[in-house]
């Protein structure tokens, strides 16, 4: 698929989820809203590559949904890693 | 806890010292500086949590949540196919597991990231049985402890390059929990400030002079 880069793709999910880390470990050092961490994963699934791996959309989406809902950064956390693992996968 | 007193022209030689009379190598200690001038530094070394259990040795006394975070990890690593023991660490607030084995590398990844995915999935998974804004820490072969040494001891440098010469230090990216061990390395010192800039995951720490209208300010 022309314009892919599972580089970029990995890199802004794990932009997603040290946004996440930073808020479940209290770094203490900043403020991170649920909007900034919704965006950081908006930024995610607009990537071409989140529809050319399977599952990546999805877990994306989901992550997505916790945040919204307000589930525990953990929670957004670990389905950021399954997204970020399925990217690995398929790529 | 067992600790030494070293002194030396300069903060190397002294940990030196120190560490000699111990018999310890320096990633086992943690170094607090006791004393500093421009001819002689006198810095006290503490051994790391010695009262962790080895390899092998017994688990910890049962506690309900840490025991039910050990189990499950144990089960989730049997699932993955990785052998390795998990430990509950004595004395650790908040509940630590060790992870311990060998070849774990991959259990830990590129800069932590597989342990700190390991420990997310840790926390959801025994989410239930914890209190509000409680967590689980899961660490693998002392990864996160040392990490935390390693920082706090850089931290320790900035800050008397910052005290020797008057200029802010950006360290490198880091990450959330080796910044907030600078920031927790720092918060004492009255003379240095620490905080931080840029954008995750390149979030850098800042260690400059206090100035005194720093003494009001939020981090």
């Amino acid at each position: 698929m022309p314009g892919r880069d599972p580089q970029r793709g990995a890199e802004r999910i794990r932009k997603a989820i040290a946004l996440v880390n930073s808020v479940a470990d209290e770094a203490g050092d900043e403020e991170i809203t649920p909007t900034e961490i919704a965006e950081a994963i908006r930024d995610c699934l607009e990537l071409s590559d989140v529809d050319a791996v399977p599952n990546v959309r999805r877990y994306l989406g989901e992550a997505l949904d916790a945040v919204s809902d307000g589930m525990p950064a953990d929670f957004v956390a670990m389905t950021l890693y399954a997204a970020l693992g399925a990217l690995r996968e398929g790529t | 806890m067992r600790s030494a007193q070293g002194r030396g022209r300069t903060l190397d030689e002294a940990v030196d010292a120190a560490l000699i009379e111990l018999q310890e190598s320096r990633r086992n200690v943690d170094v607090k500086i006791l004393s500093e001038t421009s001819e002689e530094t006198l810095v006290e070394v503490a051994v790391i949590d010695q009262s962790a259990p080895a390899i092998g040795a017994a688990p910890a006394a049962p506690n309900g949540k840490a025991e039910i975070a050990r189990s499950l990890v144990e089960g989730l690593l049997k699932h993955m196919g990785v052998r390795a023991q998990v430990s509950v660490r004595t004395g650790a607030d908040p509940i630590t597991l060790d992870i311990s084995g060998r070849d774990l590398g991959g259990l830990i990844g590129w800069r932590g990231e597989t342990l700190r995915a390991l420990q997310s999935v840790t926390n959801v998974m025994v989410g239930k049985h914890l209190a509000e804004g409680e967590r689980i820490i899961v660490d693998v072969e002392r990864y996160r402890q040392r990490r935390e040494h390693t920082v706090r001891e850089i931290a320790m440098r900035a800050a008397r390059q910052v005290k020797m010469t008057g200029d802010a230090i950006t360290l490198d990216a880091m990450q959330p929990f080796e910044r907030r061990a600078i920031h927790l390395a720092l918060e004492g010192d009255p003379d240095v400030t620490s905080s931080s800039i840029g954008e995750e995951p390149e979030r850098r720490v800042v260690v400059g002079p206090r100035k005194p209208a720093d003494e009001s300010a939020v981090r």
